[in-house]
């Protein structure tokens, strides 16, 4: 089943994907003159900053463009909108080599592991064949969740898979697990600036993944994109989503998700209804949860940042650097539990659990027939963007529910918890500034596991509800081991080291990483959430 | 022309004005009801099959809110995602406040839902007289439909997309509705005070609703405050004369058998109290209503409590 997925077929249909796209963008596009001028003005406004020359050539052609742009018949008009959108789709549209992907899946981990676990190369000498599996990495990645109901339902329809966002890593982490776990391969968006990094451009370029560029942020641009998306989707490509749309800055699990590219769930089913070749489409909710982030140094530091808000693209973070790269896979192969990805229950386009069968079931668990979600009053099979729109907000609901549900907690997570509450018991009342200024200050060891162990058993509580996830490590775990355990996950790892042993107790090093870590436990209210309580707190607005 | 038939689902008086406002539209209209009705009633088919009724895909329903999950639970068994549902009842279930279309969606797989609300009376509604309502749905189309099934020259319907806020506006206005009986039946209460009531009622409920996830400009418009201005104009709205009764020294069993039928108000009004000092958000005319409900406070500190600021 995986081998026969659409997307070795890839290359075969490229041309014919790139196509589909640009006919339907410039079919839907109803005023070219509005499209182009609104390209132009996004586009002058953005070039105009630059002083690369590539830019500057680019800045004058859309210049003489805007000029002209009035005086052009329709037909013209017509032409140029072509010739544009042919230019996005056909940068858009990614790449797949079946040799790469073989060699990525199965090789690569196996001699990774070989290289930074020596010891454990002796063995893999002695048994060839597991370095040409993914078992190395069985107690390093941990997939968790009905993987086997997912299989199934990948061969009654398209599977998008949409897993929370917190590293760079991400993408190659969960193609790995879709391996492992017998699933297909999934293509996926990309920020273009990823292609630009020489670490991961390789990968990128050759897995399927198409290019997102979000220096474009014209309608036109998102058309192709959604275009390219749903043409994927009606041809049975499992796509990859990352529908927070960028890494998550805090730490936190997404609350909040952008809905462009999700909503071309329901607009792929519709057509396909429409065309009479009915698909189902499944959305695949999973977190990612690391032990420890790459990122995490410069991703909180810029949730803190005022220039915040304006850094979407990153690209001058750790996973650009090889030494950080390295470092932190070394990390993750010596670390038991280093990733745990988890599937949580599918759903249709429209929020619905689905079951075994992958027919909709609604809130009474009885199974309702898909395509009446898209009927209209009279009974027909309609589209309607505003209708779909909706669709696409109810799912968003019904995903963030499934991220907090299927959170997989980490000693990380819980020793930052722990002390961070302790640094705001130091400071009460202070906004969140001011707690992060307290560095240095040393908890008594008893006191930060039993401050643990109460958070610890506080969450089994929740798990018990289906509320979250313990990760196995943690579940009946002291709280002296757990603190050992998230101790040795940070040492060495951060340019500083985030918490320390001393003689009196455990010395907190770097508050804003022990913020990070422990704002993964907002959303189940057992950490300090700096959205509203510090906001309260700081007359100057604490995040 | 996209609805073809409207089922209605209650035969009340507010479920069989909707019924005949629908008859006087282009749809042919069906009502369900567990009372005796006449067979055809102004161009209305009666039935007494949900499943029947479930042909039209557009659905009205008008229940009182205590058997509003009974009848969507059984209406449940009769729909699919294609059925476009609208209620116009006024309340909020249980202690967690769910709102009726909240309701529809846990017991039926219906997803378009909506509500109708604002200051339409039943029986002007019945008699054609021009009147005004509101509808409110996240998805377009459901208020489209009711507007091509329901308006005409004498009924105008405005639209909405917040559901929650129109749901909870009714909830309150029933509830505000009650203090408003009560001071206007005060012979201390001048019209200017009257005002000032009024809208610092609706500041106060919009304030609730917005902890609820409603939004405040909802409660501004013909959904809250206007509801609230016709209900001043009223004397027979059961809330109003409920509270009046009450001002004139009647006991709650006594003013509710003046008001001639349910109060939902009655119940709720503690419930959304208790929702508000949870979430820290004032109640001051709220709780007066209470106190003036369950007795416990003399009725010069009822009314210094509703003007307080």
């Amino acid at each position: 089943m995986l081998r026969e997925a659409p997307i070795f077929q890839f290359n075969h249909e490229r041309a014919l994907l790139v196509a589909q796209t640009v006919d339907r963008v410039c079919a839907q596009t109803r005023d070219p003159l509005h499209a182009l001028n609104d390209a132009a003005y996004w586009e002058i406004r953005r070039l105009e900053s630059s002083r690369r020359k590539r830019d500057q050539e680019e800045l004058a052609e859309w210049r003489g463009l805007a000029r002209r742009l009035a005086k052009l018949s329709e037909f013209e008009r017509r032409q140029h909108l072509r010739d544009l959108v042919t230019r996005y789709a056909d940068d858009i549209a990614g790449n797949f080599d079946r040799r790469v992907f073989r060699a990525s899946t199965r090789i690569l981990p196996s001699l990774v592991t070989g290289l930074l676990s020596p010891g454990a190369l002796p063995h893999h000498l002695r048994h060839p064949r597991e370095l040409l599996s993914l078992d190395a990495l069985a107690d390093k990645v941990i997939i968790q969740g009905d993987t086997a109901g997912l299989a199934r339902l990948a061969e009654k329809g398209t599977l998008i898979f949409v897993p929370t966002h917190s590293s760079n890593m991400d993408s190659i982490v969960f193609g790995f697990a879709l391996e492992r776990a017998g699933l297909p391969p999934a293509t996926y968006g990309a920020g273009k600036n990823l292609f630009t990094n020489p670490l991961l451009s390789f990968f990128m370029h050759n897995l399927g993944a198409y290019k997102v560029d979000r220096r474009l942020r014209f309608d036109l641009y998102k058309d192709c994109l959604k275009a390219y998306s749903c043409v994927l989707l009606e041809r049975g490509y499992h796509s990859l989503f990352f529908p927070g749309g960028t890494r998550s800055r805090s730490g936190a699990v997404e609350a909040k998700l952008k809905l462009g590219l999700a909503g071309t769930g329901v607009e792929s089913y519709v057509r396909t209804l429409l065309a009479g070749t009915e698909r189902r489409v499944y959305f695949v909710p999973a977190t990612i949860n690391y032990l420890i982030t790459l990122e995490a140094e410069t991703l909180i530091a810029d949730y803190l940042s005022e220039a915040g808000k304006a850094r979407y693209i990153i690209e001058d973070d750790e996973s650009t650097r090889l030494g950080r790269v390295i470092a932190f896979v070394r990390k993750a192969f010596t670390m038991r539990g280093s990733v745990v990805i988890r599937f949580g229950d599918a759903l249709d386009p429209f929020g619905n659990r689905v079951d075994a069968e992958g027919r909709s079931l609604d809130g009474r668990g009885r199974a309702i027939d898909t395509s009446s979600f898209v009927r209209d009053v009279a009974g027909e099979v309609v589209s309607n963007p505003d209708r779909d729109a909706q669709y696409t907000r109810e799912l968003a609901q019904a995903l963030v529910t499934a991220y907090r549900a299927n959170t997989v907690v980490s000693s990380t997570n819980l020793v930052a918890a722990a002390c961070f509450e302790h640094l705001r018991s130091l400071a009460p009342g202070a906004d969140l500034f001011t707690v992060l200024r307290l560095r240095d200050q040393t908890i008594p060891r008893d006191d930060l596991a039993r401050s643990v162990l109460a958070k610890r058993d506080a969450l089994k509580a929740l798990e018990a509800r289906g509320e979250v996830v313990l990760s196995d490590q943690v579940r009946d775990t002291s709280g002296g081991d757990i603190v050992a355990q998230a101790m040795s996950a940070f040492f060495g790892f951060h340019t500083n080291p985030v918490i320390e042993a001393q003689e009196d107790g455990i010395a907190l090093r770097d508050p804003k990483l022990l913020l990070y870590y422990q704002n993964r436990l907002i959303r189940h209210g057992l950490a300090f959430d700096p959205e509203t309580r510090g906001r309260a707190g700081a007359a100057g607005g604490a995040t | 022309m996209k609805v073809r038939s409207v089922g209605v689902l209650g035969g009340g008086p507010w479920g069989l004005s909707l019924a005949r406002a629908a008859a006087r539209g282009p749809c042919e209209t069906w009502l369900h009801s567990r009372r005796q009705q006449d067979a055809m009633v102004d161009g209305v088919r009666v039935t007494r099959s949900l499943a029947e009724l479930a042909r039209c895909r557009l659905l009205l329903v008008a229940v009182p809110s205590n058997l509003a999950r009974e009848v969507a639970r059984e209406l449940g068994e009769n729909l699919d995602g294609s059925h476009v549902v609208v209620h116009g009842i006024r309340g909020l279930s249980g202690p967690e406040l769910s709102t009726i279309s909240q309701i529809f969606r846990e017991e039926t797989p219906a997803r378009r839902l909506g509500a109708l609300g604002g200051p339409v009376q039943a029986d002007e509604l019945a008699e054609g007289r021009p009147s005004a309502m509101v509808v409110a749905s996240e998805f377009g189309e459901v208020s489209a439909a009711v507007r091509e099934a329901l308006e005409s020259e004498r009924l105008q319907i405005h639209a909405t997309r917040d559901l929650r806020g129109l749901e909870w506006a009714s909830a309150l206005v029933g509830c505000l509705s009650i203090g408003l009986g009560y001071a206007q039946a005060r012979g201390d209460v001048s019209p200017g005070l009257l005002a000032a009531l009024i809208s610092r009622a609706v500041d106060e409920a919009a304030s609730i609703a917005v902890a609820a996830g409603a939004e405040e400009k909802t409660f501004y418009g013909l959904g809250g405050y206007g509801d609230l201005l016709a209900s001043m104009a009223l004397e027979d709205r059961p809330e109003v004369l409920l509270g009046r009764e009450l001002a004139r020294g009647a006991s709650l069993d006594e003013a509710r058998a003046k008001a001639t039928l349910r109060v939902e108000a009655i119940e709720l009004v503690p419930r959304v109290a208790a929702f508000a000092g949870a979430r820290g958000v004032r109640c001051d005319i709220l709780c007066a209503i209470g106190a003036i409900l369950d007795g416990s406070a003399a009725p010069d500190r009822v009314v210094r409590a509703l003007f307080a600021r």
